[in-house]
């Protein structure tokens, strides 16, 4: 986005940000402890934060075909989620509910969904959305999701605060028009948007209207207060090829830079990845569906990679996750269906 | 009786020997291709790898009656390393062949009818899979991470029609 506005913040607020955070260092390294810049800005407690746990299921891509395997692999995510010792305050569903993004998918996602004890929100991805853009997405979903100052109708971006933390859900995963030119159905566009490495839309992103909401809705928050953001997509670079990643995630990023606690936890990747960049902690989900194999891109964090799935497991390389908000930090366990994390990620991670 | 070569002689007689090795190279080798052979020998390839890509994002209904094709799980080739077959398959606990592979992913995660492993589609599969992997050192019987070992620029690749991926057949 060429908002000059948005851009001139930023710059103000992420020079704030590192002057405070190189004091921060200077502290630590006088007394001998050798803490990451982003460790030591995330050992800051949070002072109002009371805690809890939120809990995680995403990328069930829920086919029409009925007993269908993923329906099974839904429910498992969901029975792991309900059966959990600590009850989660609140379940998020990440994203591509749908495969085909047709109302008999979407209703039998929601139908399945129901199951969940805990309340839930949700935000869409792209199978979710292009067969009418989101119309039947927000009809059947948006309901789950708080009033927070969007257009008249459209709740598939939100935000609410909870025990001191203050959480936005956002649907980043939209592309430019390129189907009216080619006078597309529906459904046509869909299963453009549906193919991973169809470039047709380009990389996606929230766009004007919700980063003119973001910025407005984040500007009423203080500094200290811990910033959890929702998204299907991630919101950094990982690989455009196959979505991994936002157009306008830069100018997310910078909207956050004054925050002293952020973390982005997204879907759509289908593999259990791990980064931060700048003061943003980024965490992804497996799905329930089918695992994807890592791109290649040297990551920041590779030992979160998750080991290979193996094939003739069906189970294997998927799962949900949960995560417990402390007033040190953000702990995320994994809980995969079969065995597939690294000693790293098993008994979880702070993020 | 005394023969003697003159240097006229013994030049005529080179020139045979030079001219009969020409003839004997004509009949083992031949001159490279010509570009319009090339441009030809290329197009085929093309079509038959685009061939495999409309199989691999489910162009062929009988390969899958749960909806997933090849690039559910393995977008632009990924983790099929066809490079690295034959290889132990734990599937089979034995080694394998990429072709056997396909067919146990047809069979299994999609549920589908095995393709003929010598017919032409399964020719179009292979096709495309190595043409992600053009490059990639040829090192079989290791096992594969679950790690595309290829990096697709955005936007490249084989720009056909998106075919069904996912699409349920009943429709």
């Amino acid at each position: 986005m060429a908002d000059s506005k948005i851009e001139n913040s930023s710059k103000r607020e992420f020079l704030q940000f590192s002057g405070k955070a190189g004091l921060s260092t200077m502290v630590a390294t006088a007394a001998g402890v050798n803490l990451g810049l982003v460790d030591l800005v995330h050992a800051q407690p949070g002072k109002k934060v009371t805690p809890f746990r939120f809990a995680v299921i995403s990328d069930s891509h829920l086919y029409s075909f009925k007993d269908h395997k993923f329906d099974t692999q839904l429910m498992d995510a969901i029975e792991q989620v309900n059966n959990l010792p600590v009850k989660p305050d609140f379940v998020l569903y990440g994203g591509d509910i749908a495969q085909d993004g047709t109302m008999d998918q979407l209703e039998k996602g929601k139908k399945i969904l129901s199951n969940i004890k805990s309340k839930m929100v949700i935000i869409p991805g792209e199978h979710d959305w292009y067969v009418d853009m989101g119309t039947g997405w927000n009809g059947l979903y948006g309901a789950n999701n708080p009033e927070s100052g969007q257009r008249k109708g459209r709740k598939e971006y939100w935000s609410f605060d909870h025990k001191g933390v203050h959480f936005v859900g956002l649907n980043n995963i939209l592309v430019d028009d390129f189907w009216t030119a080619k006078k597309m159905t529906g459904v046509e566009r869909q299963t453009h948007m549906s193919m991973l490495e169809g470039p047709w839309g380009g990389l996606w992103g929230i766009h004007a209207e919700q980063l003119a909401w973001l910025k407005k809705d984040l500007a009423k928050q203080s500094t200290d207060t811990p910033i959890v953001l929702f998204s299907h997509a991630p919101l950094w670079d990982y690989y455009p090829r196959w979505g991994f990643g936002t157009s306008d995630g830069a100018e997310i990023r910078a909207m956050l830079a004054r925050f002293e606690n952020t973390f982005s936890f997204h879907g759509h990747v289908h593999q259990t990845i791990y980064n931060k960049i700048g003061n943003m902690s980024s965490v992804g989900a497996m799905s329930t569906s089918w695992p994807w194999p890592y791109p290649d891109v040297e990551l920041a964090f590779p030992q979160s990679r998750q080991y290979r799935a193996d094939p003739g497991n069906e189970a294997d390389g998927m799962g949900s996750y949960y995560a417990d908000i402390t007033p040190a930090g953000i702990n995320v366990q994994h809980q995969p269906f079969a065995d597939s994390l690294t000693p790293w990620m098993k008994n979880g991670f702070k993020a | 009786m005394k023969i003697t070569f003159t240097s006229r002689a013994l030049t005529a007689l080179g020139a045979v020997g030079l001219t009969a090795a020409f003839s004997l190279g004509s009949v083992q080798a031949r001159e490279p291709y010509t570009q319009a052979e090339l441009d030809k020998q290329q197009k085929a390839l093309w079509a038959v790898s685009k061939e495999g890509y409309d199989l691999w994002h489910g162009s062929k209904p009988s390969m899958s009656t749960n909806g997933l094709g090849c690039g559910n799980c393995h977008p632009d080739g990924a983790a099929a390393n066809p490079q690295t077959f034959p290889k132990f398959i734990p599937a089979f606990n034995r080694v394998a062949t990429f072709r056997e592979m396909i067919n146990w992913c047809i069979e299994n995660p999609q549920a589908g009818k095995a393709l003929d492993v010598t017919g032409p589609e399964m020719l179009a599969m292979e096709a495309y899979a190595f043409q992600l992997h053009r490059g990639k050192p040829i090192e079989p019987g290791l096992a594969a991470r679950q790690t595309s070992p290829v990096r697709v620029e955005y936007g490249k690749g084989f720009p056909s029609k998106p075919s069904m991926i996912g699409k349920d057949t009943r429709e």
